[in-house]
């Protein structure tokens, strides 16, 4: 039994780090590094893991607990937003920027155009970024799917007419 | 730019960074931090319980002790209230502890705020169950000590502690409205330092998640 949730727990973070890398990246401030939430996450991840009664799918439920985390270390909500020791099992290692130097100033556009969107925008964006439906969207934030297009019609608006000015 | 080439950035970006993950030792760590977060509940739990355990102890020697009625019924109370006290402190500990990191978004908030609402609650209300209570307790303990000899008792470690002389009561009740008045600022100051800042942050986003909504508008 044991066993068997050890093994689940590693294919959905294997199938998840990124993402929730992706999403820890936006949210860390200074002095939380994107590790250090990223370590937050998968604790929570785990302590919440035996829990899982599927009523959504695994992944959006990923998306739940890493946005939730995320949003309480913006709050300050947690005594963790404080450095912690990091986990010596996970390792994380710069890829060489000058492979794709396009790619990485992009992208460094994108998140600065994220961090001028108020906290609820930024949840709404990294998740319709990542390619998920209105409908997981609305599992995720327990928003309707209406208020959702209404809402992304102007997030997204303000962050391209962000991007295209940073780009010029 | 298109919306594609957005979610192309946004997903290109995982390439910053390799994560490589050893899990069998990720569990163990994660367990030894889940272990280690449990054990410093279970020690602050005792702490606070032995405090009042120790309180209640010491007012059932009194209790039996002291001949003085007045007393005597100030010690019973103390006993009661240490017994409140116990119970109050637990309750609100299963009250602050149920974040279920699992809900949505929005469910998370309300979950949140209603958690920040009842530590506020119970930090701004302190004067009424835990400092005013005891400190009145505590005034019919000092005024219902009276004169050993008329009751025939010889308590000499007592007697040198007890406040037996009028002067020694007006000073020991002062001394306690001081304290009992500094543990009341003390926790308000803790609520409207540190959890009503929070409390705003939380409603700040909770009308953000709401704006927009045409149903509401």
């Amino acid at each position: 039994m044991l066993q068997k949730l050890e093994i689940n727990f590693e294919q959905v973070l294997e199938e998840n780090k990124h993402k929730i890398f992706r999403i820890c990246s936006i949210y860390a401030v200074n002095p939380l590094e994107p590790q250090d939430l990223f370590q937050e996450v998968v604790f929570q991840i785990w302590k919440s893991f035996d829990g899982f009664k599927g009523q959504s799918t695994i992944n959006t439920w990923v998306y739940k607990i890493t946005i939730n985390v995320c949003l309480r270390s913006k709050m300050k909500l947690d005594k963790t937003n404080q450095k912690t020791d990091r986990f010596e099992s996970i390792h994380f290692t710069p890829v060489d920027e000058e492979i794709d130097t396009f790619e990485h100033e992009n992208f460094k556009y994108l998140k600065a155009c994220i961090s001028t969107l108020n906290e609820t925008d930024t949840s709404l964006i990294v998740l319709y970024l990542d390619d998920l439906s209105y409908k997981d969207i609305s599992s995720i934030t327990g928003l309707s799917e209406n208020h959702i297009a209404v809402k992304m019609k102007r997030i997204r608006k303000k962050l391209l007419d962000c991007i295209a000015s940073k780009m010029k | 730019m298109l919306e594609q080439e957005l979610k192309n950035i946004w997903t290109s970006s995982a390439q910053t960074a390799q994560i490589s993950i050893e899990t069998s030792q990720l569990i163990k760590e994660l367990n030894a931090k889940m272990d280690g977060i449990q054990k410093a509940i279970r020690i602050r739990d005792i702490r606070e319980i032995s405090a009042s355990v120790i309180g209640m102890l010491l007012y059932m020697y009194l209790l039996f002790e002291i001949p003085f009625p007045m007393t005597r019924f100030a010690s019973a109370l103390s006993i009661v209230w240490f017994a409140f006290v116990i119970l109050k402190l637990r309750k609100s500990k299963t009250r602050h502890i149920t974040c279920k990191l699992d809900l949505s978004v929005r469910g998370q908030l309300a979950d949140q705020e209603a958690a920040m609402r009842y530590q506020a609650a119970l930090l701004d209300s302190v004067a009424y169950w835990y400092a005013i209570p005891p400190f009145i307790i505590n005034c019919i303990f000092v005024l219902g000590l009276g004169n050993p000899a008329e009751y025939n008792w010889t308590n000499s470690l007592a007697e040198s502690i007890l406040p037996l002389s009028m002067n020694l009561k007006i000073g020991t009740i002062t001394g306690l409205a001081f304290f009992y008045a500094l543990i009341i600022w003390l926790n308000k100051r803790a609520a409207s330092r540190d959890i009503k800042p929070i409390l705003e942050k939380i409603n700040i986003i909770q009308d953000e998640w709401e704006a927009d909504n045409e149903s509401n508008g």
